[in-house]
C-alpha cells in the first residue's frame, strides 16, 4: 500500500470525523424528528385516552346530572302537569342550576317516548320520538355538529316505581367535553365524529366514531427546535473546533512533518541546497517532533559539515583530478576540459596554443634515473609557469610536454611568450641535480588570430594540429627551438598522420612491412663497396613511408628499441632471403635507447652470430642523446667483440659529439651531412672547423665517414681530407639490394681517383 | 297507598319514622312522615309551612319530640301539584298550587288518620301551614279533629306599599277572572319573586290577618296558638290580636319565629302541655 502523507492522513482522519460528526449530526437530527413523531403519536393516543376519558366521565356526569334533573320535583311536575312546560324548559330548568354543563336543549317525554309538547311542524332542537329506551346516551352529528343525547326515565316515586315519562338532555359534544376537564394533548378543535347524518351511536362506542389531533405542543415544538438547534450549534460547534484542531495540528505537527519529510526527501536531490533548506530552528511544540527536530538539525548538521568536506574534498579531488601531482600543473584531464569549454564558449580567436616538449627526456630519465627526471620536470613546469602570465594555465599533457593557452594574443606575444618559456628553462642550472648536459625544450607555437588581421579562420582541433606540427618541426635536430607554425611545417604533418602512425606500429609488430634500402657506403679512396647502410621504410597500405616521417614519430613516441628490433629483424630476413648478398656488409641504425637496451644488443649478437662472413656496422645515432654512456659503452664493446664495427652516426648535428666520440668505443664517425656540406658551401671558417675536427678525428684513430656526398668536387675534398668512407646519391639511389644501389655511381667515380687521402693539411681552405 | 320503610332505628325505643304516601284526588301522589305512638295518646298532624317540606327543622325536630314522648306524629309534605315532592319549592317555581288544594290534601290525610284507626287527631302547623289547617277547620272539619295548636301563624302577603297591593290584587283577580293562567311573579311571602298562577298567589293572598283572624275565631274546636316572643312578622300587636279571639296564646318569650335552638324545646313542653290536656 502507498504510503500517505501526514498531511492526506491528517485530512483524511478529519474528513472521517467531520461525515462521522455530520452523520451524527443528521443522524440525532433525524432522531430528534422521529422523537418528535413518536411524541406526536404517543400525544395523538394519549389525546385519544383522554377524549375517551372524557367521554366516560361526561357519560357519567351527564347521566348523574340528568338523574337530578330527572329526579328534580319541577320536572316531576312537568311530566304532570305540563301547562307551563315551555316555562319550565326555558326558564326553569336553566335556572335551577341542575342542568349539566353544556347542555343546549331539554326535553321532557311522555311515557310512550312522544315529545311532551310537540310544536307541530317546527323545528325541534330534541328529536320528537326518543330514539332509543333510555336510559341512553348517545351520538349524533347534526348540522356538522355533534351531540351529545342523554336520556333518562323520570320517576315520581324514589323508588323509581312509577314512570311519569322520560327526560332529554342535549349537548354539543366539543363543549360538553371542554366542560369536563382540562385537556393537555386532545385538541377539541380537531374533533370529528365520522357518523353518518341520523345515525346515533351509543357513547360506549364514542371512540369507534371519534376522530381527534392532539393538540399542538408549542412546548414539544420548542424542545424539538431546541434539541435541533442545539445540535446544529453542537455540530458547528465541533465541526469550528474540527477546524481549528485542523489548523493547530497541521501547526503543530502537519506541517513541522511535512516539513520535516521534505527536508529528507531534499536530502535525496542531487541539486538539493542543504543549507537553503534547513528546518525552522524555532522549537515545536510537540515534545516528540521537537525531539525529531532536534535529531534531524543535529544530523543535518553533521551532514552539512560532511557535506562541506565532502565539498571540499570534491574539490580537491576535482582540482587534484586536474592537476599534475609532479609539477603543480595542470594535467591532460584539465586542458581537454579547458579545451573543449574554448570550442564550446566559441571564445578562441586571439588565441594562442604553445606546446613544450623536453628534448631527449626519456634518455634523461633512463640515464639519471626516474628521480632526476621527476626533479627536471617540476623545474621545467616550475620554470614555464613563471614565464607565463598569472592567469595563464599551465598544463602538463604528457610525460614532457606542456601546453599553455594564450588568450588575447597575437604573433608578437606568444612570440614573447615562447622565448620567455625557452629562456626561463635555458637560463636554469640543471647541474645541480647531477646532469652534465644542458636541459633544452622543443617549442611549437600555433595561433588563431582574430578575423580583422586577415588570417584564416581555423577551428580550434586545426589549431592543435598546427602546434603539434610546429612541435614536430622544432623538435627536429639542428632546428630552431620555437617553431610557430607556417605552411612550410605542413611537412611534418606525416608525423601526425594517423596512416604514418599506423604504419610504425603494424611495422613494430609485423616487420615484414619495412622494406630496407641500401645506400652503399664505399671504400676511399678506393671507391670500394663496402658495406650498405640499411635505411629503413614502411611499406603500408601501398604506400611506402619514409624515414624522415618514421623516426620522428618513433621517436616521439618512445619507440626507439622497438623499432630498432623491427629493423635487425628486417634486415636478419633480408639476409635470409639473400636480397642482402651473402657477403655484403651491411650498416645499421640503432637509436640511443636502442644501444641501451639488452634485447636490441641480444638480437645484433645473433644477427653477428649467424652472418659470421659479413661485416656489420652499428651506427649509433648521435641525434638520440645517449645518458647511459658506461652501459652503451659496455654493449658496444660487446658487439665489437663479436665482430662488429661500431660508427658514431650524424656527427656535427649535436651538441656534446665530441664528449661521446671520446667516450665512445667506436671505429667510425659519421659526419653528418650538414658538416660535410659545409665544405662545400660553408664559410671558410666553417670548412676550417670541419677540416680541423676531421683532421682531429682521424688523428684520434677514427675512420671517418662523409655522408650527403652528391658531387666529385665534394668528394674530392673529402678524400682530400683523409675521409676513409663516403656515401651519398653521388654514388647512387638507395635501392632493395646493395648491387642495385651501387652500379651506376662507381663507373663514374674514376673522374676524381687522383685525390690522395690526406691531400690537404690542416687549416688549408678547401677551393 | 305506597309505604315505604325508610328508617329503622331501634324496636320499641321510638316510634318509627314511616314514609307514606297517598294518591290524591289530583292523580298525585303525596307523601307523609309518620311516627306511630301510643294507641292512647292523640295523633298529632304537623303542617309545614310555605313552600316547605316535613323535613323542615321546626317541624322535623318536634316530630322528633312528640314521638319521643309516645305521640303519634303524621308530618305531610303538601304535594303543591308535584308528584312525590320531598323537596321544598323554590319561589321561582311554576306554582300552581292553592289553598284549596292544600285544604284537599290536608282532608286526605285525616282520613288516613282515621283509616288508621286514631280517633283524636290534633291538626298543627308551622307558619302558613296554619292557613291550610284553619281553612280545613272552617270547612267541615272531620270530627275527629280535638284541638288545633297553631305555630307562628302568620299571613302570606304581598312585599309591597298597601296601594300597590291593592292595585297588583286586582290585577291578579283580573287574570283570575278572565282565566289568564299565565304565570306572575310576584314578591309574595319571603319570595322576592314567586313565579305562580294568578289564582295560586290570589288564593294564599286572601288569607290576610284578619282573615286569618276571624277564621281563627270561628274555629270550633280549642285552638292554641303559639308565638315567639320576637316573632315581628305581622307586627307587635298580633299576639294581642289573637288572643282577642277565643284561642288560647301562648308566647314563648325570646323565640323567634322558627322556634329553633333552645326554644324548640320551650315548643315542645308547651306542644305537651297542650296535648295532655286532652
Amino acid at each position: 500500500m502507498k504510503p500517505r502523507s501526514i498531511g492526506q492522513l491528517a485530512l483524511l482522519y478529519l474528513s472521517l470525523f467531520t461525515l462521522m460528526l455530520l452523520a451524527m449530526g443528521v443522524y440525532f437530527w433525524h432522531e430528534i424528528g422521529q422523537t418528535h413523531l413518536q411524541l406526536q403519536e404517543q400525544a395523538a393516543r394519549t389525546a385519544r385516552v383522554e377524549v375517551a376519558e372524557a367521554m366516560e366521565a361526561l357519560g357519567k356526569q351527564t347521566r348523574a346530572l340528568g338523574e337530578n334533573l330527572a329526579a328534580w320535583d319541577e320536572t316531576k311536575q312537568q311530566l304532570v302537569f305540563p301547562e307551563y312546560y315551555a316555562l319550565w324548559r326555558d326558564n326553569r330548568v336553566r335556572d335551577s342550576g341542575l342542568l349539566p354543563p353544556g347542555v343546549t336543549a331539554v326535553a321532557l317525554y311522555d311515557k310512550a317516548g312522544n315529545l311532551l309538547i310537540d310544536s307541530a311542524g317546527g323545528v325541534t332542537p330534541m328529536p320528537r320520538h326518543l330514539p332509543s329506551p333510555p336510559p341512553a346516551t348517545l351520538l349524533k352529528n347534526e348540522a356538522k355538529r355533534s351531540y351529545l343525547y342523554d336520556f333518562l326515565p323520570v320517576y315520581a316515586d324514589p323508588g323509581h316505581s312509577v314512570l311519569l315519562g322520560y327526560l332529554g338532555l342535549k349537548t354539543p359534544l366539543r363543549e360538553a367535553l371542554a366542560h369536563i376537564r382540562a385537556y393537555r394533548y386532545a385538541n377539541l378543535d380537531s374533533l370529528e365524529m365520522t357518523l353518518p347524518a341520523q345515525a346515533t351511536v351509543d357513547i360506549s362506542h364514542a371512540m369507534e366514531v371519534l376522530l381527534v389531533n392532539a393538540r399542538p405542543s408549542p412546548e414539544q415544538k420548542e424542545l424539538q427546535r431546541l434539541l435541533q438547534h442545539s445540535v446544529a450549534r453542537l455540530s458547528l460547534a465541533v465541526l469550528l473546533g474540527l477546524l481549528l484542531a485542523a489548523w493547530w495540528l497541521n501547526r503543530l505537527m502537519v506541517r513541522p512533518l511535512r516539513r520535516l519529510s521534505a527536508e529528507i526527501d531534499a536530502l535525496d536531490d542531487p541539486d538539493g541546497d542543504l543549507h537553503a533548506q534547513r528546518l525552522d530552528l524555532q522549537p515545536l511544540r510537540v515534545q516528540e517532533l521537537e525531539n525529531v527536530r532536534r535529531s534531524f538539525n543535529d544530523y543535518q548538521n553533521r551532514l552539512a559539515e560532511l557535506h562541506r568536506n565532502l565539498e571540499q574534498n570534491s574539490r580537491d579531488f576535482f582540482d587534484q583530478a586536474r592537476r599534475d601531482a609532479l609539477t603543480g600543473a595542470f594535467n591532460r584531464r584539465a586542458f581537454e576540459e579547458d579545451w573543449r569549454g574554448l570550442g564550446q564558449s566559441g571564445r578562441h580567436e586571439e588565441l594562442a596554443l604553445i606546446l613544450f616538449d623536453c628534448d631527449h627526456f626519456k634518455a634523461i630519465n633512463d640515464t639519471y634515473g626516474h628521480n632526476v627526471g621527476d626533479a627536471v620536470i617540476a623545474t621545467i613546469a616550475q620554470r614555464l609557469q613563471h614565464a607565463l602570465r598569472t592567469d595563464d594555465r599551465l598544463y602538463r599533457i604528457g610525460g614532457d610536454e606542456f601546453a599553455t593557452l594564450i588568450s588575447k594574443t597575437d604573433t608578437l606575444h606568444a612570440q614573447t611568450v615562447a622565448e620567455r618559456c625557452l629562456e626561463q628553462v635555458m637560463s636554469h642550472d640543471f647541474h645541480a641535480y647531477g646532469l652534465t648536459e644542458p636541459v633544452t625544450i622543443s617549442i611549437g607555437v600555433a595561433l588563431i588570430l582574430s578575423e580583422t588581421s586577415g588570417s584564416e579562420r581555423i577551428t580550434l582541433s586545426e589549431l592543435q594540429k598546427r602546434a603539434d606540427l610546429a612541435m614536430y618541426a622544432a623538435k627536429r635536430p639542428g632546428g630552431q627551438k620555437i617553431v610557430f607554425y607556417s605552411p612550410q611545417t605542413e611537412d611534418m604533418k606525416s608525423l601526425v598522420a594517423n596512416s604514418a602512425i599506423n604504419a610504425v606500429f603494424q611495422a613494430i609488430q609485423n616487420p615484414e612491412l619495412i622494406e630496407m634500402a641500401y645506400q652503399a657506403v664505399v671504400r676511399l679512396p678506393l671507391l670500394r663497396h663496402e658495406y650498405s647502410e640499411a635505411l629503413a621504410r614502411i611499406r603500408f597500405n601501398d604506400t611506402l613511408v619514409q624515414a624522415e616521417a618514421i623516426f620522428p614519430i618513433v621517436q616521439a613516441r618512445n619507440l626507439d628499441a622497438e623499432f630498432d628490433l623491427a629493423v635487425i629483424r628486417a634486415i636478419r630476413r633480408d639476409c635470409d632471403t639473400g636480397r642482402l648478398p651473402e657477403g655484403k656488409g651491411v650498416s645499421i641504425n640503432i637509436s640511443g635507447p636502442g644501444i641501451v637496451n639488452a634485447r636490441v644488443i641480444d638480437a645484433l649478437l645473433t644477427l653477428l652470430a649467424t652472418e659470421p662472413n659479413r661485416k656489420i656496422v652499428v651506427e649509433i645515432t648521435e641525434t638520440a642523446l645517449i645518458t647511459q654512456m658506461d652501459t652503451a659503452s659496455q654493449n658496444i664493446q660487446r658487439l665489437r667483440a663479436a665482430g662488429a664495427l661500431a660508427a658514431l652516426d650524424d656527427f656535427g648535428s649535436g651538441y656534446s659529439s665530441l664528449r661521446y666520440l671520446a667516450s665512445m668505443p667506436v671505429d667510425l664517425v659519421k659526419f653528418d651531412i650538414s658538416m660535410v656540406q659545409l665544405l662545400e658551401t660553408g664559410l671558410p671558417r666553417q670548412q676550417l672547423i670541419v677540416q680541423e675536427i676531421a683532421y682531429m678525428v682521424i688523428t684520434a684513430g677514427y675512420e671517418l665517414v662523409a655522408e650527403g656526398i652528391e658531387s666529385a668536387s665534394l668528394l674530392d675534398k673529402i678524400v682530400r681530407l683523409g675521409f676513409s668512407h663516403a656515401q651519398g646519391y653521388y654514388f647512387g639511389q638507395p635501392g632493395e639490394t646493395p648491387e642495385h644501389v651501387c652500379e651506376g655511381p662507381l663507373s663514374a667515380l674514376t673522374a676524381v681517383s687522383h685525390a690522395q687521402p690526406g691531400d690537404i693539411a690542416p687549416g688549408t681552405p678547401l677551393s | 297507598m305506597l309505604v315505604t320503610f325508610f328508617s329503622l332505628l331501634s324496636c320499641g325505643l321510638a316510634a318509627q319514622a314511616v314514609e307514606v304516601s297517598r294518591v290524591l284526588p289530583n292523580g298525585l301522589v303525596a307523601q307523609a312522615e309518620f311516627r306511630r305512638g301510643a294507641a292512647d295518646k292523640p295523633v298529632v298532624v304537623l303542617l309545614h309551612g310555605f313552600l316547605q317540606t316535613h323535613h323542615f327543622p321546626t317541624i322535623h325536630n318536634l316530630t322528633e319530640n312528640l314521638a319521643d314522648e309516645g305521640y303519634s306524629v303524621l308530618a305531610p309534605t303538601l304535594s303543591l301539584n308535584t308528584p312525590n315532592r320531598s323537596k321544598s319549592m323554590a319561589c321561582e317555581a311554576l306554582h300552581s298550587h292553592t289553598v284549596k288544594s292544600g285544604v284537599t290534601e290536608l282532608g286526605v290525610w285525616v282520613k288516613w288518620l282515621k283509616a288508621q284507626g286514631y280517633r283524636q287527631i290534633v291538626l298543627s302547623g308551622h307558619s302558613l301551614g296554619n292557613v291550610i289547617n284553619v281553612a280545613y277547620l272552617l270547612n267541615r272539619p272531620d270530627p275527629a279533629i280535638r284541638k288545633f295548636i297553631g305555630i307562628s301563624i302568620m299571613e302570606a302577603r304581598l312585599k309591597m306599599p298597601e296601594n300597590e297591593r291593592q292595585a297588583l290584587l286586582q290585577q291578579l283577580q283580573s287574570k283570575v277572572a278572565t282565566g289568564d293562567r299565565r304565570m306572575v311573579e310576584t314578591p309574595f311571602s319571603f319570595c322576592q319573586k314567586f313565579r305562580s298562577t294568578p289564582e295560586s298567589v290570589l288564593s294564599y293572598m286572601a288569607w290576610g290577618p284578619q282573615h286569618i283572624l276571624d277564621g281563627i275565631a270561628n274555629i270550633r274546636v280549642p285552638t292554641t296558638m303559639i308565638m315567639g316572643s320576637r316573632d315581628d312578622r305581622l307586627g307587635p300587636e298580633w299576639a294581642a290580636r289573637l288572643q282577642a279571639t277565643h284561642a288560647r296564646v301562648i308566647i314563648v318569650e325570646g323565640a323567634n319565629h322558627f322556634m329553633d335552638g333552645q326554644y324548640e324545646f320551650d315548643l315542645f313542653e308547651h306542644m305537651r302541655t297542650e296535648l295532655k290536656g286532652l
